[in-house]
This record gives C-alpha cells, sequence and structure tokens, in this order.
C-alpha cells in the first residue's frame, strides 16, 4: 500500500539542523496493522505524519498506493488525506464548538456528498461506536473514552483505507483504552491498515508488526507470530 | 506594584508590534477626528463671547412674513427701533445703530474698498472695545472724525500710530476728508461684526426713506442693564409693534404693518450660528451642518472605542489562562483590574499624544477647507488639554475595566480546564460580532452617504442655470459707472474691446444678496403675493443669454418700457410694461408664459416720502426663462424685471472667441480711464458661481474625510479581531485540513464568518441613510434621485474591504501545516 525509501526529514532553524527521520525505509502492505514505538523524540510521529501525507520529506522517496506523493503541492495532498487516510490522536483535536455529531460529519463535509447520504453514513458509524445517544452533546460534555470514540467515528466515516493513530490511548484510562484497541482491532479485520503510534507494549501487542524507532531510524521490525 | 503593572504593560505593547498598532492608530484615528471637531464646534460657538459683557447684548432681529412667500428672518430692524425702543423699554441701558458698507480711499495712487461702517454716538456704550489709540469718549466727538480698526491703518499708513492724521474717504461728489479721532484693536476672528473704518451717523440726519418701517438696511443692538431679563422684552414686543407701527390703508382697509414683521431680542453670542442670516454682516454657520459633523465625529469616535474594547476583550480571553495561574498564586482581583486598566490608559495615552499630533498637522488644512479660524493652544478654556485628557482617561478606564471585570469573573480552575481551546463564553463572541455589525453599520452609512452628497454636489454643479455661465463677466461696484453720460461713454469702449459681444446693467446681479421685494397683486386676484422687482436695462435679457418663453424684450424706443424719472405716483397713472420669469408667471397664477402676455399687475412702488406705497399698474410684455442665482438650496426666485437702468450698479459683459484675461484687461483700462476714484472688482460667472457650490464642496470632502476614517477604523478592528479568531481556531482549522480542508475552504470559511456581520450591517445601515439623506436633499431645491446604487456600492465595497482585510489572516492559517496545531495543545 505505501512504500517509503531512504526517507529524510530535516528541521532547520536559525541556528539549530535536526534530523528527524534518517534514511527510512518502511513498506506496508494492505491490511496490516502497525504498532511504532520508541521513546519521546525518536521520530514517532514525524514518521506518522509523514505517512499521513501532513508533512513533507526534505529527501526520498514516498509512494502511497503506487503514486510517489514526495513534494506534491498541499491541494493534491489533501485530496489523497481526505480520500484515503483517518486520523485518530492522543488529544482526540474535536472542535469544542461543534457537537459529537457535527463533529463526526466534519470528516465528510469536503467530500461532496450530499446531506442525507452524510446523514446515513454519521449514524451508521456512531452507532457501531456506541456513541449515537451522545450526538447533541458538546466535546467537552463527554468523558475522555467518549470523546476518542467519537475521534474514532470521525476517522472511520469516510471509509478510509488507512487509520494513523498516534498514541490514541495516552490520555485514557485501562478500560478506555483497550475499548478503543478492540475498536481498531475490529475495523483492520473489516480489511483497513491501520498504522499506531504507542508506547503501550501491551497495546502494541494488537499489531502484527512492531517497528521500533530510535533517533530518527528504524531499529528493529519485529513481525508477531499469528 | 505600579511600576510592575506599567513594565508589564510597556513589554506586552513591544511584544505584539502588530496589534498594538491596530489598537493605538484606530484610537488615534477617532480622538483626532473628535478633537478637530470639537475645535470647529467650539469656534463656531465662540462668535463674540470675547465681548465685554456680551451676555447683556443683544441683536433686534426681524421676522418678516410677507405676504404669499416664506418667511425670512433678518439680522436687521427698522430705523424707528433705534428711536423708540430705548425709550420705552427702561431695561434698555445703551441701543446703538449701525450701517455696514464699503467705502474708498486711495492707497499709493491706487483706490482700494474698505469695510466702512457708519454708527451713532452710543456705538461704544453698547461694543467697549480696546483703543489703540484715543478713546470711546473722544473718537466719534463730530462727522468729521473716524475710527480706525489697526490692521486698516497699518495697511494704509504703514502704522497702527495714526491719531489725528487725515484720510479721505469716498469718490466723486462725496469726496470728504477725515481726522483720524482713535485707533481700535483688530477683533478676534470670531465676530460678527466687520469694522474697518467707523464713521458717524447723525442719527437725525438719516433721510426719510431709510426712516421707514420696512427698511431694514441697518442692525441695532442694545445692551440691556445688569439684571434685565431679555424674555420680558421679547414677551412685549408684539404689543409694542401694534402701539408705535402706524397702519396704513390699503384697499379700502386698514392692515397693520405690524402683523408683516415681529422684531425680538437675540443674544449677540447666538447670531452667527441663529436663523436669522438675512442681512448679516459675516456670513452665519450652518448650526445644521455643526449638528451633522459633530455626530460624525462621534460615531468615529465610538467606532475606535469599540474597535478598543472588543480587543481588550479579545486579549483577555486569550490571557484568561494566564490570568488564572496569576489568581492560583494570590494575585486579588482588584490587582488583575489594576494591571488591564493601566494597560489600557498607557495604549490610550499614546494614542492621544499621536492624535494631538495628527491634529496640529491637520488644523491649517481643516481652517483651508472650512474657511475658518481654529482654536489653537492646550491650556485655558478653549484649550485642547482638558478635553484630550478627559477624553483619555475616560476611553482608558473603560477599555481596562471591562475586559478586566471579564477576566477576573472567570473561575480559575475552568480556564486551566483540560482540553479547553479557549474560555470563551458564546455570549460574549455575539456581543463582539454585535459590535462589528454597529461598526460596519456606521462605515457602511457614512460611504453611502458620501456617495448621495457627491453625486448632488456635482449634479447642483452641472445643472442648467437658465442664462449661458461661459463668457460673462460681472462688474461690480459700478453705481457711478452706470448711470448717465458715464455709462454712455464706457459702454462703446468696451464694445470695442476685441471679443466683446454684448454690455449690460443690472441690479440682479449672478451673485445676489438681499432680495429686493415688493408686494404684488395680479388684477382680479384677491390675494397678494410677494416678489423680487429687478431694474435692468434693455441689453441684460440678450447679454445673459435668457431663453424668451414668450413676449418680447425690453425696448428702449417704447415709452411705457421706460420709468423717464416719473414719481411714483405719476408711474401710477401712466403704467408700466415688465417682463416676468417662468416662476414669475406661476406666482401670479398664470397657466403658461404665453396666458400671462397682456397681463396687468399692481406692483408696490415705496413712495418718496418713506413709508407711503403706491400700486403701479404693470402690464407684462415677456416672460423669460428662470435663472438659479443662488444656492441649489434656495427656491427659484420669482422675479420682476423692469427697464431701469438708474436702479443698477452692476455691468455685465458678454464676450466670445478671445482670451478671457485679454478681455478682462481690456475691461480694467477702460474702467481705469472713466472711474480712477474706484477699485476694479470683475469676476468671471463662471468663478462666482464657484463659490455658491464652495460650501457643499468643502463639506461633502470633510464628510467624505470621515467616511475614509471610519472605514479605516473598521477594517483595523476588523483585523484585529480577525487575527484573534484565526488564533483561537487554529485547532478547528488543523482538524479541518487534516480531515482534507484545501486552502480555499479554510479562507472561505473565516471571510464568511466576518461576511456575515457585514451584511447585517447593511440592513442596519440601509434604511437609516436612507432616511437621513432624503432629508439632507430635501434641503435643495434640485436634488438627485435618491436609487440603491449607492448604497449596493456602499455595501459591496465594505464587503471587499472586509473580506481583503480578513483573506491575509485567512491565507496564513490556512496554509499553516496543521500538525503545529494538533500536536501541541
Amino acid at each position: 500500500m505505501l512504500s517509503m525509501r531512504n526517507l529524510s526529514r530535516v528541521y532547520r532553524t536559525d541556528t539549530v539542523e535536526t534530523s528527524a527521520l534518517d534514511q527510512i525505509d518502511l513498506e506496508i502492505a494492505s491490511g496490516e496493522f502497525i504498532a511504532i514505538m520508541g521513546p519521546s523524540g525518536c521520530g514517532k510521529s514525524t514518521l506518522l505524519n509523514m505517512i499521513g501525507l501532513l508533512d513533507s520529506p526534505t529527501s526520498g522517496s514516498y509512494r502511497f498506493d503506487g503514486e510517489e506523493v514526495a513534494g506534491l503541492p498541499e491541494a493534491k495532498l489533501a485530496g489523497i488525506r481526505k480520500r484515503s487516510i483517518g486520523f485518530i490522536f492522543q488529544s482526540f483535536n474535536l472542535v469544542d464548538e461543534l457537537t459529537v455529531r457535527e463533529n463526526v460529519e466534519l470528516a465528510l463535509l469536503y467530500h461532496g456528498i450530499g446531506a442525507g447520504e452524510r446523514a446515513r453514513r454519521v449514524d451508521a458509524v456512531m452507532d457501531k461506536v456506541g456513541i449515537a445517544h451522545r450526538a447533541r452533546h458538546r466535546p467537552s460534555q463527554l468523558s475522555g473514552g467518549q470523546q476518542q470514540r467519537v475521534a474514532v467515528a470521525r476517522a472511520v466515516v469516510a471509509a478510509p483505507k488507512l487509520i494513523l493513530a498516534d498514541e490514541p490511548t495516552g490520555n485514557l484510562d485501562t478500560v478506555h483504552g483497550e475499548e478503543v484497541m478492540r475498536m481498531l482491532q475490529l475495523l483492520n479485520a473489516e480489511g483497513t491498515t491501520v498504522v499506531m503510534v504507542t508506547h503501550s507494549p501491551a497495546h502494541a501487542d494488537y499489531a502484527q508488526r512492531v517497528v521500533n524507532m530510535l533517533d530518527g531510524r528504524i531499529l528493529q521490525e519485529r513481525r508477531r507470530a499469528a | 506594584m505600579l511600576k510592575n503593572h506599567l513594565i508589564v504593560a510597556l513589554r506586552r505593547l513591544i511584544a505584539q508590534p502588530g496589534a498594538s498598532a491596530v489598537t493605538i492608530g484606530g484610537l488615534m484615528l477617532g480622538f483626532a477626528g473628535c478633537l478637530m471637531i470639537l475645535g470647529y464646534v467650539r469656534a463656531e460657538r465662540s462668535y463674540d463671547a470675547w465681548l465685554p459683557g456680551h451676555d447683556r447684548v443683544f441683536q433686534v432681529q426681524t421676522v418678516i412674513r410677507p405676504p404669499g412667500t416664506d418667511v425670512v428672518h433678518h439680522q436687521g430692524s427698522s430705523f424707528p427701533v433705534f428711536e423708540r425702543m430705548g425709550a420705552d423699554f427702561p431695561q434698555v441701558e445703551a441701543i446703538t445703530s449701525i450701517q455696514v458698507g464699503k467705502t474708498v480711499a486711495e492707497h499709493d495712487g491706487a483706490p482700494v474698498f474698505l469695510d466702512a461702517v457708519s454708527v451713532d454716538p452710543g456705538f461704544f456704550r453698547v461694543f467697549p472695545l480696546t483703543f489703540l489709540h484715543g478713546s470711546a469718549e473722544t473718537a466719534l466727538s463730530d462727522p468729521a472724525a473716524i475710527v480706525l480698526g489697526e490692521s486698516v491703518a497699518r495697511q494704509l499708513f504703514g502704522t497702527a500710530d495714526v491719531l489725528g492724521r487725515s484720510l479721505t474717504t469716498g469718490a466723486g461728489d462725496g469726496k470728504v476728508p477725515r481726522r483720524i479721532a482713535g485707533v481700535l484693536a483688530d477683533l478676534p476672528p470670531n465676530t460678527n461684526l466687520k469694522l474697518g473704518v467707523i464713521s458717524l451717523r447723525d442719527p437725525n440726519g438719516v433721510p426719510p426713506p431709510m426712516r421707514g418701517w420696512g427698511n431694514f438696511d441697518q442692525q441695532h443692538f442694545v445692551r440691556l442693564k445688569a439684571g434685565a431679563d431679555p424674555a420680558t422684552i421679547n414677551a412685549a414686543l408684539p404689543a409694542w409693534e401694534w402701539r408705535v407701527v402706524p397702519s396704513r390703508l390699503e384697499g379700502g382697509a386698514m392692515v397693520g404693518m405690524a402683523s408683516v414683521f415681529d422684531f425680538h431680542l437675540v443674544p449677540i453670542t447666538a447670531i452667527h450660528l441663529g436663523q436669522a442670516q438675512e442681512g448679516a454682516i459675516v456670513p452665519g454657520g450652518d448650526a445644521r451642518a455643526l449638528t451633522t459633523l459633530t455626530v460624525v465625529a462621534l460615531l468615529t469616535l465610538a467606532m475606535a472605542i469599540i474597535n478598543f474594547l472588543n480587543y481588550g476583550t479579545a486579549r483577555a480571553i486569550a490571557r484568561a489562562r494566564d490570568v488564572s495561574l496569576r489568581r492560583l498564586f494570590g494575585a486579588s482581583r482588584r490587582q488583575i483590574v489594576a494591571q488591564f486598566t493601566v494597560e489600557a490608559l498607557i495604549a490610550a495615552a499614546i494614542a492621544m499624544l499621536l492624535a494631538l499630533a495628527l491634529v496640529e498637522i491637520a488644523t491649517p488644512w481643516l481652517e483651508a477647507l472650512l474657511e475658518t479660524r481654529l482654536p489653537r493652544g492646550y491650556l485655558g478654556e478653549n484649550g485642547l488639554l482638558l478635553p484630550a485628557t478627559g477624553l483619555l482617561v475616560a476611553v482608558g478606564l473603560l477599555g481596562g475595566l471591562a475586559p478586566a471585570l471579564y477576566a477576573a469573573k472567570g473561575r480559575p480552575a475552568h480556564a486551566l480546564g483540560a482540553n479547553r481551546g479557549s474560555a470563551e463564553t458564546p455570549g460574549s463572541a455575539r456581543a463582539r460580532t454585535a459590535l462589528v455589525v454597529v461598526q460596519f453599520a456606521i462605515a457602511i452609512g457614512l460611504i453611502a452617504s458620501t456617495a448621495v452628497i457627491y453625486s448632488q454636489t456635482r449634479f447642483i454643479a452641472r445643472v442648467d442655470p437658465g442664462y449661458r455661465r461661459d463668457g460673462l463677466i460681472q462688474i461690480d461696484n459700478a453705481w457711478r459707472f452706470t448711470q448717465g453720460s458715464e455709462y454712455d461713454a464706457a459702454r462703446p469702449q468696451m464694445q470695442a474691446i476685441p471679443g466683446v459681444t454684448g454690455v449690460a446693467r443690472t441690479s440682479l446681479t449672478l451673485n445676489p444678496g438681499e432680495q429686493p421685494m415688493r408686494l404684488m397683486q395680479r388684477d382680479g386676484a384677491t390675494d397678494h403675493v410677494t416678489m423680487g422687482f429687478y431694474g435692468v436695462d434693455d441689453a441684460f435679457l440678450q447679454t445673459m443669454d435668457v431663453p424668451l418663453l414668450a413676449g418680447r424684450r425690453f425696448d428702449v424706443a417704447r415709452q411705457g418700457d421706460r420709468f423717464d424719472g416719473l414719481s411714483p405716483a405719476a408711474l401710477g397713472e401712466r403704467g408700466i410694461n415688465v417682463v416676468i420669469n417662468r416662476a414669475g408667471a406661476r406666482m401670479f397664477g398664470l397657466a403658461s408664459p404665453g396666458a400671462a402676455l397682456g397681463q396687468v399687475v399692481r406692483v408696490a412702488f415705496p413712495g418718496w416720502d418713506g413709508d407711503g406705497m403706491q400700486m403701479v399698474p404693470a402690464t407684462i410684455v415677456g416672460v423669460v426663462e428662470n435663472t438659479r442665482l443662488r444656492t441649489a438650496r434656495e427656491p427659484l426666485e420669482p422675479l420682476v424685471y423692469a427697464y431701469e437702468p438708474q436702479q443698477t450698479s452692476t455691468v455685465l459683459v458678454r464676450y466670445a472667441g478671445a482670451r478671457p484675461a485679454e478681455v478682462m484687461a481690456g475691461l480694467e483700462r477702460v474702467w481705469r480711464r472713466l472711474e480712477p476714484e474706484i477699485p476694479f472688482e470683475a469676476r468671471f460667472a463662471d468663478d462666482i458661481a464657484a463659490d455658491f457650490l464652495a460650501a457643499d464642496r468643502a463639506r461633502a470632502v470633510l464628510f467624505a474625510g470621515f467616511s475614509a476614517l471610519a472605514v479605516l477604523i473598521a477594517c483595523l478592528g476588523l483585523y484585529g479581531l480577525a487575527a484573534f479568531a484565526a488564533e483561537r481556531r487554529t485547532k478547528e482549522i488543523g482538524i479541518r485540513k487534516v480531515l482534507g480542508a484545501t486552502v480555499a475552504d479554510i479562507v472561505r470559511l473565516l471571510a464568511w464568518q466576518f461576511t456575515r456581520p457585514v451584511v447585517l450591517a447593511n440592513l442596519v445601515a440601509w434604511p437609516a441613510t436612507w432616511w437621513a439623506m432624503r432629508e439632507w436633499l430635501n434641503g435643495f431645491d434640485i436634488r438627485v434621485p435618491l436609487t440603491i446604487t449607492p448604497f449596493a456600492v456602499a455595501g459591496l465595497l465594505a464587503l471587499a474591504i472586509a473580506v481583503a482585510t480578513v483573506a491575509g489572516h485567512a491565507l496564513r492559517v490556512a496554509r499553516a501545516n496543521p500538525i503545529h496545531a494538533l500536536r501541541y495543545e
């Protein structure tokens, strides 16, 4: 589904040059569930952003669905993002001013889908993650677990091929964390590719492959027995 | 603590230069506009307030109600007022009668005009003016004595110390040697008086025609005794008039002249902006325009304050977390309020300093535009220091307290709570939007008004005046030149100037001052009408190029056209021929110009003995088009022309195919040859017409200036709010981008957020502006139709400006990489 060759990302400020990603080679096949692990600042999130087309490589190649995407203009990237990728964040990143329902619908807003079809798909996905009864609430009125379920619903409502989750359980207690992990597992079982950054070895165990990173390089890849 | 507040405040201003510039810049513009208009208002309201004991000095004004036409509010009053009022009202300490005109004196071999005023001996008791040389007691002791104003003395003699020297004034037979018996300090610019050469007028020597009750050529001022109530006198005046004003026999019935006019006392300080401006010595101010300007200035200030408040509360929200932290560490609510207030006061103070600099720079420009002198200086009663300080403290306190109370009100835990993008409540956002609506409503209203005023000003500048304006010169002060043999000699010489095609004499000038009204009555009609009656010569209508609608023009060869020096009584026997204009025909109730021909109307002629009145039958032999000789505000004057060159004092010259300046120079040479004792004063008709437009044009420019100011302030405010909103919505925009929104989507989203209030502002602004502009246009006799165009233009312009203002921020935020917004809360 995607392949990175020799991919680097360098951040420059006036005085310092930081190599966030250093000559990454990574292949991810369709239908995989991958966990990226590593200490803070090792480049996990940069890699996830790179995969999600939120950041562009300084050098190297990145093919997404067979198409070279390194150096594509932002408008093209935005198009691929909305068609193919769903995002889940540690801090949920829901819009406070919108209701739960509107937050989920947001992911369909830029797809040119009619209001009726949008409503149908939003209802279906809210049912699936079990937050339909909270549709009219504001994010601030929900618990953390409920908020992350909304975020998951928003990530999957457009039926993306790839879901990127940046420490989706980081702000949740164990019970709610497990709940989110089971949801990701279910989505993966339905055929969606999932790439997740996590600190938790227990949650990494849900993945089929674990990528360990250090100082912007991939240290080790470990495939779990099925 | 205060030092700490000051340091923090200054650092905050410096740390956010863009935001500070927007806030302070807007406030500066609002302050500057307000202070300048305040100066103008003060200047206009200060007329003659410098006069010692001005609260006891009053002008006797007259309300004239001529039959069949509009009421006239006149600053003059009948001469008998002077003779009787002092005796009949014991409250009057002194009364003076002054008559204003011009005189001629020789200076460096050439004649110069001087302002001249003739007064009775009581003048200096009413007006205790300052003498540089001589004294009020001795100044006007005999008819040969005159008093000069300081600048006139310097103009003629190069020094103010001219006591005892002689000055010859007047021309021809009227040339009189005078002895300078006093020199007055120049009057301040804010005065209703115009003194150049003051001479004595013997009250007993006033000729009978000037003594009539119907003559308002002089002004009367009274000084009341201390403690006297002018209201008592005003209340007693109607009864007094019936007692002293004689009635006259008219159509077999006694008609009281007292019913036609009413006298009343008006404080000298109220003359300048008063209702009565007819017969004013110094052109009066326009109270309505002054009110309008004041309102506009206050609206502009309000807009600037709204910016200040809006931005202050917006920042307070952004700082809620910071404030909450401070409160956790023990800062009291009072300390937080103090911090905010000091910050706002400092911002307001900087804005005021800049505004004062701007006022200094802009005042000369405003003075030139308004043709006035504005008070300068900072100290004293009319100084800027007091209003400037008051304004800055009021605005500073308001701008500090409102957001401070808002920020200090919140519970610390609320703002510090997890996963909250802001401590914003929906209510405060609504309030800010409402303020933006108000601001843009003002801006849109001002833009639309400017457009209407501009098109009206253009329209009245181009409207057909009813005569041909180009190629026409008016020579003023030709009161000797137009008469008898002098004109017979001058006319061929003027016509010999290359390009000159016509020369005429008239009493109706292209810039008429007084309207010489006569009572008239069409034969068979029951009602009287009052209309202008003007003496012209036989060449006038052709020279002016006024279209003839029916009948004929004057013809010297016809006996009936001429007065031939007959007395009113003899004219009453014989009758005269007249030409009237279209409006005159309508006033007589004549259906068409053609229907007017041959009709007889009776025109009142003042008897040669003053009060008597002779109705002279006048046959209408011609009807001509109306001419617009006054401002576009005044209705077209219905009038009657008579062949009466002996009443004229103005010469009109028509030319074609020649250089205007050469024609003018040729006319001056002829004038100098024949009239060496009187200065040559001639102007092109186009220039005279431009004068009438000047006041409206100046107002239009001022209005446009304030509109621009208002738009600028509104934009500054919107810019600040857009910056704040973009900052506050960074996270949301990041999420939207992650979900696939393009830059265009985001820009559209933010632009729409600020478009809505502007659209709403149109709904508020349009009806109010429509009403105000309709009222304004109704003040004109001719006016452009009020269409939707200026409103649509203003609305679209405001929208475009708003979108352009917001677009910058929106684009910046929309282009930013969303991961920065989303990673770090």
